[in-house]
């Protein structure tokens, strides 16, 4: 009952789901950015570095670093879902509705309630808060990811048009797996799409990621459409790069033809996101077993490889990018040599 | 076997000739070198004599310990040197002034590294402080007596409050001048101001004074004549051609400068060197915060006319690539003393680059962007360190250079500091000290920043801008307890635990307090008190120094010391001010935070359980110290709650401070923040606080919120910084234009980023972008750090591999590998805190 209400309230446009965000974030779109994940995605894929974001229900995660060991959240938790042992908490997701009260109660901030309840207005005023420098970037604004947004599409759709009234770019990051109404709700306040492809072939999609890519082809046909007769959004492709599953030079070449003859000149940039693990501790606090959780980076070698692959096959060759952490020398993105990112939160990008 | 392979790419210097590639390595040989510019201590032969003069250490709390040992071993090295018959019958600074140019001139070799085009070489000095016997005795009785000034310092700092002290160097002397009238020029002028002096007034202190500077401005010609003939020596001797030639050119720069005014950009960067270090002659202390100003601005004419004159560019950069040498040489003075050659934190031999100009006009020119390839070619390297002033109009060409110079470098090899804030700070001191003649409008712009951040004026202020360091957080301390210590001193020698006395004013029994307005009136009350105190403890030894240790070469330089015939260290200057550094401003304001939360808004605990557990250290108290840290508000996070507490804090002590003037010099107290590294140390003397930090653990450096309280970024750090420092003016009327600043000294900020921030031309664009809304919402001064964890890590294993990895905290700029493991491991925590 409780989690019909919370979904409810959801579809609205008067508050939304927000999981984090962002200030400051580079890697969401053009310019300085200010990301707002939203909660609730129609995927699973079987890689998801945002595991937490899939339910558009509130979730609780334990933060085993920061307890104490104090138990007020096993006397807190009206539903008995929380329980203590010699190595840790343990929460009986079967139980637990989100309620959040346990992380209300915990001192040390170590249950987290993964979820919370934003109002527009509450929402606008913090995404305002780093006008001085998201104006003064090139192409900077605020970015709705998640999760997919378009879960919370009126919501979404309201806020852009704030965004855009506020004088910010809007960037809509979604997994395009969602019926054709939200996407149309969303596209009129949308100046940026970061639309995530990730498998050519449908069968390929529906064993990775629970469905088949019909409908996402589809919207993205609705996109391309869309930007015919306005001229407008921008469009960018991102390609997550997954071991065993999206990483042949075959899929790279058929995803390109997708761009190219689907497309044809509507993409202006494609990215091609490496793999990334950071996301393990996620799966294990959330008491989710992944599937990835034993691979490892990809190699810059077959990035690079990859990236050829999808230049060679596309008219513009420049609007293929590479960039994520990889294994060895943890060269990365376009030749620049880069560290490892250190970015454990919210891993974005791809999908 | 250790592997000694190099994992992680730190800055190497670059495109160095031979000559300055021979030069930058003979000083990194350190204590191997034959030649250095080890501290030479010289002695009048009374055995009273005294060279090291302890005040200017006392904000030094590491040397606490070895005052008495310098004092004495200096004494007993110090060698003999013969006076006039006449010395003994003039006054004091009539006797140093003619002492110090006697041990420059005639005693200290004259010395020239091979290759070197710009001379000057010894100027560390211990010279005698030329105190008759009388005099020495007076000033013991006031050091060392019971009330003395070194008693006083040491309770100060031992009981948490911080540390104050009449310190040398850290201004901009008006070198500018030196450069175009010459040292004739301002022995000229001295002149006809002691002419000017009525018959009493010669005879008196004033006629001693004017007489006692025109001898130290006959010092730099009398050097630079000993230098000419080593030149000249040298070339005679010299086999190579070209070099001869340099020589001899060399000679012929210092027949001229520094006494005439310099017609070339050779000869001023010669007149200004030696104009230069002599300051570190005169007041025996080398290096700290003697800075140049604008560097850029006043060398440029000089650097234009050579250029067009055929100067090649390269050469040009030549002669400042060996100015830097020499100005590195400054670390020799302890040469043998610790495990890094001498070298510790940054010395802060500041210059600016760039920066405002009349009209809001941008004053980049052809020299900034030369200069800013001496820095890339020489880094790493600590001296003369450069502070680039940015603002709104800066062009983008010169932040690119920037950005590109902090990706390479493992962060800034400068600070960045900013015009509209830095000068809102410099307006709103025109107004709080009644000096609105002298910083006005129309020259805010022409301000400069001393050490590391510190905003002055230029060649007319001395702002004493490390003098006074306060624990803000010590008045939350005493606002508990009514005024005295949380938990007794332990004495240091017998380990017994001291008694604890009512210190601060009563100001009640805090598990009283119904409300918070209660606490918040008690911590008011402390905080007026801890301003007092400090300002009392400072008068102690500033009454010290101005009555026994005159710089009469400084004061030459620094205007209305000739005017008043007032020394500088007795208010001679036109701009006279001590500052007061805010220090442990972040832990304070999370710690009212916490105190209101806990307390008052949610009841968690009762004043009395809080206080309890602030004895115990936390121990046995995890829950509520959970709630302090996690739970509790925190400031940093642009959460404009907990920031208007901020501002609240930021303008009591800051009122608090504009209140006070030194009685013995008249200099009007003025607020700062800068911690250089007393938010390490400290933490081990300040009691447990509320913010859930147990003793021992640090405190928060300058401006910057706690260590890990900025949750939200960088962006919402900065934002948070410039709200505490004023904001802007909501109607347009700030202090200047609509920025407001309540620190005329700026305040430092550090922010360290990963380095993959700026892997790319796009992404250094937007890192662009930060600096450019910093400009509009952030603070006065900001240090980019760009390292990782994991080199820092490698760093801490392979020392010797890392020697020159540079790492810049506050402006506090060091040596990775030759700082404290525990400042080693908070950095590394703060960076793997970092998500950027
Ligand atoms: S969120 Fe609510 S139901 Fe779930 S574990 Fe916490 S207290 Fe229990
Ligand atoms: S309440 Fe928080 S700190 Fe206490 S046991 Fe539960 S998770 Fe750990």
């Amino acid at each position: 009952m409780k989690r019909l209400q919370n979904l409810n309230t959801n579809i609205g446009t008067t508050t939304a789901t927000v999981l984090n965000i962002q200030r400051m974030s580079t890697e969401d779109g053009p310019g300085l950015r200010t990301t707002v994940f939203f909660k609730g995605c129609g995927l699973r894929c079987a890689w998801c570095h945002n595991p937490e974001s899939i339910s558009p229900y509130p979730e609780v995660q334990w933060l085993e670093a920061r307890c104490i060991g104090c138990g007020t959240c096993v006397k807190a938790c009206p539903l008995g879902a929380v329980a203590a042992d010699g190595r840790g908490i343990h929460i009986d997701r079967s139980l637990c509705d989100g309620c959040g009260a346990c992380a209300r109660e915990c001192p040390a901030t170590a249950m987290e309630l993964l979820g919370e309840e934003w109002s527009m207005d509450r929402l606008v005023a913090e995404v305002v808060k780093d006008r001085s420098y998201i104006l003064n970037s090139d192409g900077g604004g605020i970015t709705a990811s998640g999760g997919d947004p378009l879960v919370q599409a009126p919501f979404v759709a309201e806020f852009f048009r704030r965004c855009r009234e506020e004088g910010f770019h809007t960037a809509l990051d979604t997994c395009g797996f969602i019926g054709t109404p939200s996407l149309e709700r969303v596209m009129p306040h949308t100046d940026l799409v970061l639309f995530d492809l990730k498998l050519s072939d449908g069968a390929g999609h529906k064993l990775h990621t629970g469905h088949s890519n019909s409908k996402i082809l589809e919207n993205l046909v609705h996109v391309r459409d869309y930007i015919e007769s306005h001229e407008r959004p921008e469009l960018w492709i991102r390609t997550p790069v997954i071991p065993g599953a999206t990483d042949t030079e075959e899929n790279i070449a058929a995803l390109a033809h997708v761009i190219e003859g689907l497309l044809n000149g509507a993409v202006s940039r494609w990215e091609l996101c490496a793999f990334n693990n950071l996301c393990r501790d996620k799966y294990r606090r959330l008491g989710i077993e992944w599937e990835y959780r034993d691979a490892q980076l990809l190699d810059a070698a077959l990035m690079e490889r990859l990236a050829n692959v999808a230049r060679d096959s596309v008219t513009r060759p420049e609007i293929v990018r590479w960039s994520g952490a990889t294994a060895g020398e943890q060269a990365a993105g376009d030749g620049q040599r880069e560290k490892k990112t250190a970015a454990t939160h919210l891993v974005k990008g791809c999908g | 076997m250790e592997s000694t392979a190099l994992k992680f790419q730190i800055k190497e210097p670059k495109g160095l000739s031979p000559r300055i590639a021979w030069l930058r390595d003979y000083y990194f040989s350190g204590v191997d070198r034959a030649w250095n510019n080890e501290f030479t201590p010289w002695t009048t032969g009374t055995p009273w004599d005294v060279q090291y003069d302890e005040i200017s250490f006392y904000i030094v709390p590491e040397t606490y310990p070895f005052l008495q040992t310098f004092r004495s071993s200096m004494h007993q090295l110090a060698r003999p040197v013969k006076l006039d018959p006449a010395f003994w019958s003039w006054t004091l600074q009539e006797r140093r002034a003619w002492f110090v140019r006697e041990v420059m001139v005639n005693h200290v070799p004259q010395e020239l590294l091979p290759g070197d085009l710009v001379a000057g070489s010894r100027f560390n000095l211990q010279a005698s402080r030329c105190w008759t016997k009388n005099e020495a005795a007076a000033r013991d009785r006031l050091i060392y007596g019971k009330k003395g000034a070194r008693a006083f310092m040491k309770w100060f700092h031992d009981h948490g409050y911080g540390n104050a002290g009449a310190t040398s160097g850290h201004l901009i002397p008006g070198y500018e001048r030196a450069l175009t009238a010459g040292w004739k020029g301002i022995h000229e002028d001295l002149k006809a101001h002691y002419e000017a002096l009525g018959e009493s007034d010669r005879k008196g202190e004033k006629g001693a004074q004017l007489r006692a500077m025109m001898t130290a401005a006959t010092m730099p010609r009398d050097l630079a004549a000993k230098y000419a003939s080593l030149c000249r020596r040298l070339a005679q001797k010299e086999i190579t051609p070209s070099r001869r030639e340099e020589l001899a050119q060399m000679a012929a720069n210092l027949d001229r400068v520094p006494w005439e005014p310099a017609t070339n950009f050779w000869e001023a960067v010669q007149s200004l060197w030696i104009t230069h270090m002599l300051v570190m002659s005169d007041e025996n202390y080398p290096g700290p915060g003697v800075s140049f100003g604008r560097l850029d601005q006043y060398l440029f004419p000089y650097w234009e006319r050579s250029i067009s004159g055929g100067m090649d560019r390269e050469f040009g950069k030549e002669i400042l690539k060996c100015f830097w040498i020499h100005a590195n040489t400054a670390y020799d003075a302890m040469i043998r003393v610790g495990g890094n050659q001498g070298i510790t934190a940054g010395f802060g031999q500041l210059f600016n680059l760039s920066g405002m100009g009349p009209g809001g006009r941008d004053m980049t020119n052809e020299l900034t962007y030369a200069l800013l390839e001496v820095i890339d070619e020489m880094t790493p390297i600590l001296e003369p360190k450069p502070n680039v002033r940015l603002h709104a109009n800066t062009p983008d060409k010169l932040l690119d250079k920037v950005i590109d110079m902090i990706s390479s470098s493992q962060g800034a090899p400068f600070l960045l500091n900013f015009d509209e804030r830095s000068m809102a700070g410099m307006m709103r001191e025109a107004g709080s000290a009644g000096v609105e003649s002298l910083i006005t409008a129309e020259n805010v712009y022409d301000y400069a920043s001393v050490g590391c951040l510190e905003n002055t004026m230029v060649g007319n202020d001395r702002s004493g801008t490390v003098d006074c360091n306060l624990n803000l957080l010590k008045a939350v301390e005493l606002a508990f307890t009514g005024g005295k210590d949380l938990v007794p001193v332990i004495d240091f020698m017998s380990g017994k635990p001291g008694k604890i006395t009512q210190d601060g004013p009563a100001t009640g029994d805090a598990t009283k307090f119904r409300t918070w307005e209660e606490f918040w009136n008690a911590y008011v009350i402390q905080t007026r008190f801890l301003v007092k105190k400090c300002v009392e403890l400072y008068e102690a030894s500033e009454r010290v120094r101005a009555e026994f240790s005159p710089t009469p070469y400084l004061s030459t330089l620094v205007k209305g010391c000739a005017q008043k015939a007032l020394d500088v260290t007795r208010g001679g200057p036109e701009l006279n001010f001590v500052t007061i550094e805010g220090v442990t401003f972040g832990t304070t304001v999370d710690s009212l935070l916490a105190v209101k939360y806990l307390v008052f808004d949610k009841k968690e605990c009762t004043m009395a359980q809080l206080i309890q557990a602030l004895r115990d250290n936390w121990q046995g108290h995890d829950v509520l110290q959970a709630k302090a840290k996690y739970r509790a508000p925190k400031y940093g996070r642009d959460d404009d709650e907990a920031d208007a507490l901020a501002t609240k804090v930021m303008d009591l002590w800051t009122a608090e401070t504009w209140k006070y003037r030194t009685i013995s010099t008249g200099r009007q107290f003025r607020p700062g923040m800068l911690s250089w590294n007393y938010w390490v140390g400290d933490g081990y003397v300040l009691a447990a606080s509320p913010d859930g930090r147990p003793k021992g653990q640090f405190l928060s450096n300058a401006i910057c919120p706690s260590n890990g309280a900025d949750t939200n970024g960088p962006t919402a750090n900065a934002n948070s910084v410039g709200k505490a420092m004023g904001g802007r003016a909501a109607d347009g009327k700030g202090d200047w234009k609509d920025y407001l600043s309540s620190l005329p000294n700026g305040a430092s900020h550090t922010i360290t980023f990963n380095p993959s921030l700026l892997r790319d031309p796009e992404h250094r664009g937007k890192f662009k972008a930060f600096i450019k809304g910093y400009i509009a919402n952030g603070g006065s001064a900001l240090q980019v750090n760009m390292i990782d964890a994991d080199m820092l890590r490698e760093a801490q294993k392979h020392p010797q591999n890392y020697r020159h990895l540079l790492v810049r905290i506050t402006g506090y700029n060091a040596y990775f590998t030759s700082i404290g493991r525990e400042l080693q491991d908070e950095i590394i925590a703060r960076e793997s805190h970092n998500k950027y």
